[in-house]
């Protein structure tokens, strides 16, 4: 197995939620993010799955310590990111860079696309004058896009020209590790397919390592090695992609597979959908046991009451459920 | 019997200060009783223009419906008085919105929002639509609706406003329902949910569904006949089995081949379609498709295409596939 770039151990992110306008008072915690651990490792691409508010975009912010943990680990090049200063960050955060979800929202109105890819150059102070234009052009190139676009200003650009400015400004310092934030999801199917392309065309050429966040299930196993199902801030299952589409064993990984519609009427027609019952809870006031017990139509009555374990069900696929616990340690 | 809507050669292009945005450049397409059809096409093709034009609800003064036939029931619903209009929306043909929080009015209760309709069109009391109101939410499957149908839409969640919209769309039995993306903005399990919803509620009650949206996926699984809409136009129509198993425009066949597949062994590449969809306001002459085609032959330059019969009850408007040469479905 390749060795792993990052390490996250026992992650958790709880927001606090307050009551009153001057003694504000602590009545509860989001847990946006609950005991997550996994690893990505070099040159891979990790798809991370679950549906809106599981806590995915939380949990890779935490990672790039862009939102500071409430506790866990995040290990990386023998160091716990969580551990170190502001000021100590700066050097690692040219290594561990992010693409946006929003290209409309992620890029400064008034900057330039020269500007905006040669930002991270200017703060880590790598190049300047002819080289700086050098290596802006390079990188517009890089995406498949003109130099002389250089000039130009967002709002001239198309919403996936964004994306790839997005992507050329994350590149700009060679990191080894994207998180990538539901970076296709505002764009259009037919230019979908072209960022993928070039995020793929990207990871053979510089063998950069992707968090690659989405709630589209299609896509992530057409970009991932490994996937990671969220559901309420905790990991339902961890496996390998094809181990995990060929034989998802999770009953929330196996609804949300049944649930994607395949582009083909007559595989469709023949297709037994599960609907799953009921809509995510709040995570201020998760359900006890297992947190997918409420919805779960495999459920039965230990569910409420044990939290299942990530355990390895053979060959490094993991699985949170009681369904495959046979005994506890 | 004579398809409930019929709608040919509509035009509706809006008057902007670039120019004339043709968003809707003569496209034509008709809905059979208790049938499901499927617009479909990526943002900006005129898919949404098109459905907002059949309840005449196209904002004026900019957008104008330039010319065209709505067949609704016989009825021309172009020739309409506003008044007459009104007595249609909601009454005969109704639509359920992308956004359900800025399509629901946030000061007014989910039960009065609908029973404005049942009110109007119905002459119910405000008890009477309440009471309605409550039958309505219990069926599109909203918990205590007694309970619920007093409280305001930021109350309710994602998957519950638009299971509320759905209540406000049927609650008069509509001939026909338009769907306008109906699930984009909800999870994969909610949008099974409400699509599976909005299945059975039209099947139950014989109503007629324009479902639109730009998901692949959903058209396959829900939708009998398909029209593919491209810078304005329709491209490509017929039986969805037939179009997505033999797509004769070359649009169509990227569309499908630009989508990784759960069913299918995975790909090494996606094919995705090279360029961007063309500015609606300096349309090129010949095909609009052309400049994002691998296909093209000079004809296409020069003469725009017109939708023709490819194999029987499949059209096309590509000259390509109208002289028998379809290379796109070898792949």
């Amino acid at each position: 197995m390749a060795e792993a770039i990052i390490e996250v151990n026992n992650l958790a992110k709880y927001f606090p939620v307050t009551r009153g306008l001057f003694h504000q008072k602590k009545i509860a915690d989001v847990k946006a993010v609950d005991g997550v651990s996994f690893a990505i490792h070099k040159g891979e691409t990790l798809g991370l799955v679950g549906e809106s508010g599981c806590g995915k975009t939380t949990l890779g912010k935490c990672i790039l310590q862009l939102i500071r943990p409430t506790s866990g680990e995040v290990i990386f090049e023998g160091r716990d990111l969580c551990e170190l200063s502001d000021k100590e960050l700066v050097p690692v955060r040219a290594k561990l860079q992010m693409i946006f979800q929003d290209p409309y929202d992620s890029l400064d109105p008034r900057f330039t696309a020269t500007d905006i890819i040669g930002e991270p150059l200017r703060i880590h102070k790598i190049s300047r004058g002819k080289e700086y234009n050098d290596r802006v052009a390079e990188l517009l190139e890089l995406v498949g896009l003109a130099p002389y676009m250089g000039e130009r200003y967002p709002h001239e650009f198309s919403g996936g020209q964004r994306q790839r400015l997005g992507i050329a400004r994350a590149l700009a310092l060679q990191p080894q590790f994207i998180m990538c934030d539901e970076p296709i999801s505002a764009l259009d199917v037919s230019i979908q397919a072209q960022i993928i392309n070039l995020l793929d065309d990207l990871q053979q050429k510089f063998g950069v390592s992707y968090l690659f966040i989405s709630h589209d299930l299609s896509v992530v196993r057409h970009l991932s090695d490994r996937v990671v199902v969220m559901y309420l801030g905790k990991v339902m299952e961890i496996s390998n992609r094809d181990e995990l589409y060929k034989n998802p064993l999770h009953p929330y990984t196996q609804a949300l597979l049944s649930a994607v519609p395949i582009p083909d009427p007559a595989v469709e027609m023949k297709r037994q959908v599960i609907v799953l019952q009921g809509e995510v809870p709040s995570p201020m006031n998760p359900p006890s046991g297992c947190v997918f017990h409420p919805r779960c139509y495999r459920a039965f009555a230990d569910c409420p009451k044990t939290i299942p374990i990530l355990a390895d069900a053979g060959g490094g696929h993991q699985v949170a459920c009681l369904l495959y616990e046979t005994s506890r340690p | 019997m004579a398809p409930l809507l019929e709608v040919r050669n509509l035009k509706t292009y809006f008057y902007t200060q670039d120019g004339v945005v043709k968003a809707v450049d003569g496209v034509s397409y008709d809905v059979n009783r208790g049938e499901t059809i499927a617009l479909v096409g990526e943002s900006g093709c005129g898919k949404t223009v098109s459905a907002l034009s059949i309840l005449r609800l196209v904002a004026e003064p900019a957008g104008k419906i330039i010319s065209g036939e709505m067949l609704f029931d016989g009825i021309d619903l172009l020739k309409l008085s506003k008044d007459d209009m009104r007595k249609m929306r909601g009454a005969k043909i109704s639509i359920i919105f992308q956004e359900p929080l800025t399509s629901l009015n946030p000061v007014l209760t989910i039960g009065r929002q609908i029973s404005e309709g049942l009110e109007f069109h119905k002459n119910m009391s405000i008890q009477e639509g309440m009471e309605e109101a409550t039958r309505l939410l219990k069926m599109v499957g909203i918990p205590h609706p007694e309970r619920r149908v007093y409280d305001f839409p930021h109350q309710f969640s994602g998957g519950m406003r638009q299971r509320a919209m759905i209540a406000i769309a049927i609650a008069c039995q509509p001939q026909l329902i338009i769907a306008d993306e109906p699930t984009t903005v909800v999870d994969v399990t909610i949008q099974v949910q409400l699509l599976e919803l909005i299945r059975n509620i039209t099947k139950e009650l014989n109503t007629s569904l324009i479902l639109i949206t730009h998901n692949l996926g959903i058209v396959a699984r829900y939708a009998l006949r398909v029209f593919v809409m491209y810078a304005g136009n329709i491209v490509e129509h017929g039986k969805a089995l037939d179009v997505y198993h033999s797509p004769c425009h070359p649009y169509t066949a990227g569309l499908l081949g630009s989508v990784p597949r759960l069913d299918e062994p995975r790909k090494a590449r996606l094919q995705p379609i090279e360029g961007q969809p063309p500015d609606l306001i300096s349309l090129p002459a010949g095909c609009s498709f052309q400049a994002r085609c691998a296909y093209s032959v000079p004809q296409c330059l020069r003469e725009k295409p017109v939708l023709t019969e490819i194999e029987p009850n499949h059209y096309a408007a590509c000259w390509v596939s109208q002289k028998g040469l379809r290379e796109w479905q070898k792949q």
